[in-house]
Order: structure tokens, then C-alpha cells, then sequence
């Protein structure tokens, strides 16, 4: 029968597969291949805001000071050594010589005022060319930038502010070629030009980008020739590609592959804690979050263990309050409130809610560093009600939630920051001074103390780090007894890697240095 | 003919403004706006104010609409506000890749359902039909997503055959047995639910045309029944069919997005997805445009076959 004729023609298409098939991935030596969960869209890190970008952009730029491979304590980068003046008003930077950006230009004083001007002075030749959207978070306190000399360059600040240096390790803070900026204009983005490890070589829309060995740079040049990165949304692809030999290195293993990956001998998996804190907000300002004993009460009937160990699979680790432990600023003597519902009983009758009552918590679906909202959230409404307290979960989209909590109509509200760094300015300061009150910064609590907003306002000032850490060792005693959150977790960054990736670490930052990479 | 086209290329104007209007307007009127989620949790009431501003937020939507409408008309679609990039540009080179993959999901639908469907339908109730019924009722409530994810631990993970993501290979590759390899899993994924449907159309149309009396007249003149079945029965079915195929080629544009998303596609899908989260206004606007045209333009052609395939159809 001719229909017959019809079934040759899959059977030559599946012959044709066959025939294509069959060769596993060929691993390139010096090629190091990175999946990363989304791509990045914009690789000048004074634009950016989001993660992935940031994973690429900073291994093309750097920034005057810098962090280790391990800590986020505070180290030379591209300034050689700084003085800080008297009044802590003046910091003025020495360069290291003999320095070149990727296309030629030397790195110098200009270079570094331009960095800094071109996202803070409106009038300045770069200041359109992008939206700069941390001008103002990092740099607004910053007067000016004089170039003193070659190799010498002066950041005069309006206000003495301690955690500066911090500062000036943010993505923000990277040192781009002004020759390179101002030749490509808003393409600047897409063409970044800077002093590090690696220079970029292309970007394939949707599928990689490639950064090549930086050959002249200064601390001499990595052992990758090439490093590829891409974009892959779907969790079981990425693994899938990692499984597979396609990719070397993947960020953001999904909570529930982590123990299955442990175990697998293809890949190891490396933990690191990170300069997170993920809180359950709660409106001091509003009935019944104005009395602080059914604040308290509610962070004794959280059980953050529980949460860290069932939702996260230990990729988090129970806080006890904003600062990360074992940092220079944080109080050894704090722990976290532990898991006591009778207790949490008691001091909501004491503040006459013998029978609990009803509220609203708001969820963000997924946002920067918020881990998994809506099942943390989910746990935290039935330890709520287990001593009376009924919260109504409300779900929204993250932008949509954003906009929401600036209307300070909030009860309850899940929420997280990143602060990028270990200085204890760069979270307590804008997260619950008074002065950060919504919607003129992200005091989103609405948390108020006098002699709180004091320590953290003495710690800007001071520059001595064993002073400033006394000052804000008591101000963290403070919280914990005020209890504005629900403190919960500090997040524990994950990434798998193929077996043949040598001297990776990852980074307290959350920055993803690979140059520190060689390949088996 | 050549009157009735420009009657409907015409049309596609209307189409196409009702289509912006609408996306637009869902977009701005949703809320969360770039601003919002570019400063995240730090926003503050200054930052935000201010960088509405630089990305020409803060006029009337009306005038916002107007003025991109303008540049639209020049063929300016703006530049995407986080890439910094031409909009035009970005949506023109990832609808390349989804056209790829919507493409080659049509030709698979189509040509699979089809056997599938012809097949079953000259044996009615054979281990043959009642497979594909099973399959196929299978095929069309599966989640795209879901399939998508069970063939790539089978064919990457498990047997190795098939590389799990992307387009190319990360090095290497770029020749065609690579862009095929890297298609197979995505474009199946995409075909399955399209091919169902069309199987059982096919079916079913077959079943009754076989069933007219010009079939039984041709078998009785002694024709080859391989010849009654394909000249004299299925192209008799072919119109209801090809509507579907109409429908299904619109559909599998549209559906390229998840399937994009699972593989990693770097299509048009994954660009809008990305957009969206990021609420880059320009960017899915443009996107969305691009698809438009396109379906409407499958519609159009799809309604010109029709003529060729039914003698009696007219277009005056």
C-alpha cells in the first residue's frame, strides 16, 4: 500500500537524528562557561541594579577600594593607599601607576572624577547617556571630586560619613574609561570599558556573553582565557546543562536540588552566607504594632529553624537581627529570638489581646533576594495563628508590592536587602533610622527610637571601627529588644560547579569572581 | 484578488493601532513601573521621582501613547529603557530565532498530524487509531512546560543525546547540525499540542469525507487506494484543516514564550518575559507589535489558500 510511504518519512527523519547526534559537549581548556538565572541587561555597573549584570559588568570594571576573595573587609583596589581628613570631610585617594583601561586610556585622576561626576552632576558631558538610578543612595552626599594631581584625586563629602570607603566598593563606584563612555554614548552599556581581569569581547542577545583575559592588568593575568556566560531561566536547564558538562558553573542552585546535588560526584557545591537579611516588617506606628510586646510576641512565635530548615533547605541562616554575625560590627552576646509560643502568648495578653487578632501580610510573589516568599510567609501565618494571631496573606507582583508599602497602610510585610558590604551603616541606617521613614527611603517599619537613631547617627561620624562598633553593638541590643521585624534569615548563597573548576569561592557580596578560577 | 488584499492590508492598520492601544495601556495602567523595580527595595519618593523623569514617565498617558505612536510611525520603536538599545533592532534579531522555532513546530504539526490523522482515519478503531486517540488526548492537556521538562531529563540528562538549552553551542558549533540538535527538544515540545489537534481534525474529516459517495465511486472505478485516499479524499478535508493550521501557526507564535523560557531559546519570548518582569515599557511594546504583524499576517495568508484549495471561495 502507498501509505506505507508515508511512515518512510519518519523513519528517514529519525535516521537523519541519529546520524547528528551523539557528540557530547567538547570542553574548550581555558574556557570557563557560567549559567547565570537570567541575562544580564546593561553591563555599566553605575547603571545597574540587578544582579546578573553585576555578575558580569564587575569582572570589566573596578573600584578604588576593594574587598578580598573571601571577606568583605576593606583593601586597595585601584588607590594604592587614601588619608581621610580630620574632619572626615576629605578622602583623598593615591593611584596606582601605571594602570590602562582595556582600550589604552590611562586610568587616572580624571578618569576617577569622571566616574563620579558623570552620575551626579547633571550638567556633566556623560550625565545623559544613562539613568543612574544609586547616584543618589551612594553618591549624594558627595560635594565633589577634584583631580589633585596624575595620581591623585580628592572626594569631598558634604557630611562626614564613616561607612564611605564601604561605599566606594559598590558597583556604582567602578572606574570606567571616560574615552570609552563618552564614544559610544548610551551604547556605553553594552561596550563596557574598564582596568580588570577581563576584557569584553561580544554579546550574543538572549544567549551569551563572552569576556576575554585582560592581558595587561595589573595584578598580573588570570588563568582563564575566556569566560561565557549564559542566560538560563529554567532551574532543571540549568542543572540539566551543569549535569551535562555544558556548563562549568551555575549561581542560584534551587533549594531543593542542593542535598541532591551534594551527593552527585559530577559536581561539587559550595555555600557561602551572604551580606543579607530577609524580615518580616511590622508597622510601629499602627494598632497593635505601636505596642512592642506583641512585636515581641511575634518574634517568639516565628520558628525561623523551622523555616530555614523546611523551606530553604539550610540555605539561609536564623538572624537576629540586621547585622550579619561575625562581621567586626555584630554583638556576639545576640541571639535570635527562639521559637516560644506559650511565651508569645503571654506577652499578647499582657498587651491585651488575651484572644490574638486579626491582620494583613503582604508578599511579594518573588524580588531581589526575597528566596521563597510566599511558602516562608506561608509558615509564618500558621505559627501566627497557632497563638491567636490571624494574618490575611495577600500576594503581589514586586513592583506592585513596592508601590503598595509606600503607602504606610502596612501591618505585616516581607522584605529583604542586600547591602553589598559588612558595614553596618549600609543596613541599619537606611532600614530603620527615622529619618528613612516611607516614602523618603526604605524605612518601611516605620521604626523610631531616639537613642537609637543617635548610635547609628554617632557611628557616621566616627571613624575609629572599634568605637563605631561599640555604638552599634548597642544599637543592635536596642532592636532586638524594640523588635520592629520578624528577624529571620540571613541568606546562604549556593552555586555547583563542574569537578574540573579549581580556587572558586563565593563571595559574602554576592559578587561572583571568577577570575579567581583555573581549569583541570 | 489583488483588490481584496489591499482590502485587508488596509485593515491591519486598525489591527494593529487597537493592539498598541491595548498593550500599552495594560502595561502603563498595571502597577509597579521601571522606576519602581529599578530601585528596588531602596527606593526612595526623590530617586523615583527623578528617574521617572529621565525615562519620560511622567507625562499624561495620552501624551506618552501619542508621542511613541509617532515614532512608531517613522519606524522608530524607542530604545528599551534598562538595555539602552534600539528597540527595533533588539525584537527583530530574537524574531529571527522564534520564527525558527515557531517555523519548524508548524512544519513538524503539521505534517506529523497529519500522517497521524490520515492514518488513523483508514483504520478506524486499529491498535494504530486507538494509540494516537490515547496520545493525542495525552498531547493536548500536557503543560508545555511540563513536557518540555520531562523530555529534556530524558534526551540531555538521561540518554545524552540532546543538548538541553540554547540556540548554539556555547563554543564551537554555529553550523546547521548544531542549530538542528539544539532544535529538536524545544520544537517538539512546541509541536506536541498543535500536532494533537491537528491529528484529530485530520481524523475526523477524513472519517466523513471517506464516508461521501464521489469515494466510493472512485474505489469502484478500480483506483489504487493509497491514490483514493490522498487525491480524492484528503484534498477534500484539506480546507477545515488548513484553518486550523491557520490557527494553530498564530498559536504556536504566542506559545514560543513558555517554550522559549524552558530552553533557554533566545527568541522573542524570553525577550518579552525579560521585559516584562523589568517593566522595560518600549521593549514589550515593540515585542508584542512584532508578534501582532506577524499573526495577522499567517491570518491573511491562510485565508489566500483557502482560494486555492476551493474554487468555489471568491474574494470580490
Amino acid at each position: 500500500m502507498r501509505i506505507r510511504r508515508v511512515l518512510v518519512w519518519p523513519a528517514t527523519i529519525l535516521l537523519a537524528l541519529g546520524l547528528l547526534m551523539g557528540s557530547a559537549a567538547a570542553q574548550a581548556p581555558g574556557t570557563l562557561v557560567v549559567g547565570l538565572v537570567a541575562e544580564p541587561v546593561n553591563l555599566d555597573p553605575a547603571q545597574v541594579t540587578d544582579a546578573n549584570s553585576n555578575r558580569v559588568g564587575r569582572r570589566v570594571v573596578e573600584t578604588l577600594v576593594a574587598f578580598p576573595d573571601e571577606s568583605t573587609q576593606l583593601i586597595p583596589g585601584l588607590a594604592e593607599s587614601w588619608v581621610i581628613s580630620k574632619d572626615g570631610l576629605q578622602y583623598t585617594f593615591t593611584l596606582r601607576k601605571g594602570i590602562t583601561f582595556h582600550d589604552g586610556t590611562p586610568l587616572n585622576a580624571e578618569a576617577v572624577k569622571f566616574s563620579i561626576m558623570r552620575q551626579i552632576d547633571s550638567n556633566h558631558p556623560a550625565n545623559k547617556l544613562g539613568n543612574y538610578p544609586f547616584a543618589n543612595y551612594f553618591f549624594g552626599n558627595v560635594r565633589t571630586v577634584e583631580a589633585l594631581s596624575e595620581d591623585r584625586v580628592a572626594l569631598l563629602l558634604k557630611e562626614p560619613r564613616a561607612s564611605f570607603l564601604a561605599i566606594l566598593t559598590a558597583p556604582a563606584a567602578s572606574i570606567v574609561s571616560p574615552t570609552a563612555a563618552l564614544k559610544w554614548g548610551t551604547d556605553y552599556a553594552n561596550h563596557p570599558v574598564g582596568t580588570g581581569p577581563f576584557r569584553f569581547a561580544s554579546w550574543d542577545r538572549g544567549q551569551r556573553v563572552v569576556l576575554e583575559r585582560n592581558p595587561n592588568y595589573w595584578r598580573g593575568p588570570v588563568k582563564l582565557e575566556r569566560v561565557i556566560f549564559r542566560p538560563i531561566v529554567e532551574d532543571q536547564a540549568r542543572l540539566t546543562e551543569l549535569l551535562t558538562g555544558s556548563l562549568d558553573l551555575m549561581v542560584g542552585v534551587p533549594a531543593d536540588y542542593v542535598a541532591q546535588l551534594e551527593q552527585n560526584p559530577k559536581v561539587s557545591v559550595l555555600k557561602q552566607v551572604g551580606a543579607h537579611v530577609w524580615y518580616l516588617g511590622m508597622n510601629s506606628q499602627k494598632k497593635p504594632f505601636d505596642d512592642k510586646r506583641v512585636r515581641q510576641a511575634l518574634n517568639y512565635a516565628v520558628n525561623k529553624e523551622a523555616i530555614v530548615r523546611d523551606v530553604l533547605k539550610d540555605t539561609g541562616t536564623p538572624s537576629a537581627g540586621p547585622v550579619l554575625p561575625k562581621t567586626w560590627a555584630a554583638d556576639p552576646t545576640l541571639k535570635p529570638y527562639p521559637y516560644d509560643p506559650a511565651r508569645a502568648k503571654k506577652l499578647l495578653a499582657e498587651a491585651g489581646f488575651p484572644n490574638g487578632f486579626s491582620t494583613t501580610m503582604w508578599v511579594p510573589e518573588s524580588g531581589s533576594g526575597m528566596q521563597s516568599p510566599v511558602a516562608m510567609a506561608t509558615v509564618m501565618q500558621s505559627n501566627l495563628k497557632a497563638v491567636g494571631v490571624n494574618a490575611t496573606l495577600q500576594t503581589m507582583e514586586w513592583g506592585a508590592f513596592l508601590a503598595k508599602l509606600r503607602s504606610r497602610e502596612q501591618d505585616l510585610f516581607a522584605l529583604s536587602w542586600m547591602a553589598g558590604s559588612e558595614d553596618p551603616d549600609m543596613v541599619m541606617y537606611p532600614l530603620l533610622h527615622s529619618s528613612q521613614w516611607t516614602p523618603n527611603g526604605p524605612n518601611r517599619a516605620l521604626y523610631k527610637n531616639a537613642r537609637f537613631d543617635m548610635l547609628l547617627e554617632q557611628g557616621r561620624q566616627t571613624t575609629d571601627q572599634a568605637k563605631r562598633a561599640q555604638l552599634y553593638r548597642e544599637a543592635q541590643r536596642i532592636l532586638a529588644e524594640d523588635a520592629p521585624w520578624v528577624f529571620t534569615d540571613h541568606e546562604i548563597q549556593t552555586a555547583a560547579l563542574a569537578k574540573r573548576v579549581q580556587g572558586f569561592k563565593l563571595h559574602p557580596s554576592f559578587d561572583l569572581r571568577v577570575e579567581t578560577v583555573s581549569l583541570k | 484578488v489583488r483588490q481584496y488584499l489591499a482590502r485587508r492590508l488596509l485593515l491591519l492598520v486598525p489591527v494593529l493601532m487597537g493592539v498598541s492601544i491595548v498593550v500599552f495601556m495594560v502595561l502603563h495602567l498595571s502597577p509597579g513601573d521601571p522606576a519602581e523595580i529599578m530601585l528596588g527595595s531602596a527606593a526612595t519618593k526623590e530617586d523615583l521621582a527623578r528617574l521617572r523623569l529621565e525615562m519620560g514617565l511622567t507625562e499624561p498617558l495620552h501624551v506618552q501613547y501619542v508621542r511613541w505612536m509617532g515614532h512608531v510611525l517613522r519606524g522608530d520603536l524607542g530604545r528599551s529603557l534598562w538595555m539602552k538599545r534600539p528597540v527595533l533592532g533588539e525584537v527583530l534579531e530574537r524574531f529571527k530565532a522564534t520564527l525558527v522555532l515557531a517555523g519548524s513546530a508548524l512544519v513538524l504539526s503539521t505534517l506529523g498530524g497529519m500522517t497521524l490523522g490520515v492514518l488513523s482515519a483508514t483504520r478506524p478503531d486499529s491498535i494504530l487509531d486507538r494509540t494516537s486517540t490515547v496520545v493525542s488526548l495525552f498531547g493536548a492537556s500536557m503543560p508545555v512546560f511540563w513536557l518540555g521538562i520531562v523530555l529534556m531529563v530524558v534526551f540531555s540528562l538521561w540518554l545524552g543525546w540532546l543538548p538541553a538549552s540554547g540556540m548554539w553551542a556555547p563554543y564551537g558549533g554555529g553550523d546547521f547540525r548544531d542549530l538542528v540538535l539544539h532544535l529538536v527538544l524545544p520544537a517538539v515540545t512546541l509541536a506536541a499540542a498543535s500536532l494533537t489537534i491537528i491529528a484529530r481534525l485530520t481524523r475526523s474529516t477524513m472519517l466523513e469525507v471517506l464516508g461521501q459517495d464521489y469515494i466510493r465511486t472512485a474505489r469502484a472505478k478500480g483506483l489504487v487506494e493509497g491514490r483514493v485516499v490522498v487525491r480524492h479524499g484528503l484534498k477534500n478535508a484539506l480546507i477545515p484543516i488548513v484553518t486550523v493550521v491557520g490557527v494553530q501557526a498564530g498559536y504556536l507564535l504566542g506559545g514560543a514564550v513558555l517554550t522559549e523560557t524552558v530552553f533557554a531559546w533566545p527568541g522573542v519570548g524570553t525577550l518579552m518575559v525579560q521585559g516584562i518582569l523589568a517593566r522595560d515599557f518600549p521593549l514589550v511594546q515593540g515585542c508584542v507589535l512584532v508578534v501582532a504583524l506577524g499573526f495577522v499576517l499567517v491570518n491573511l495568508a491562510v485565508d489566500l489558500l483557502y482560494a486555492y484549495l476551493d474554487p468555489r471561495i471568491r474574494y470580490d
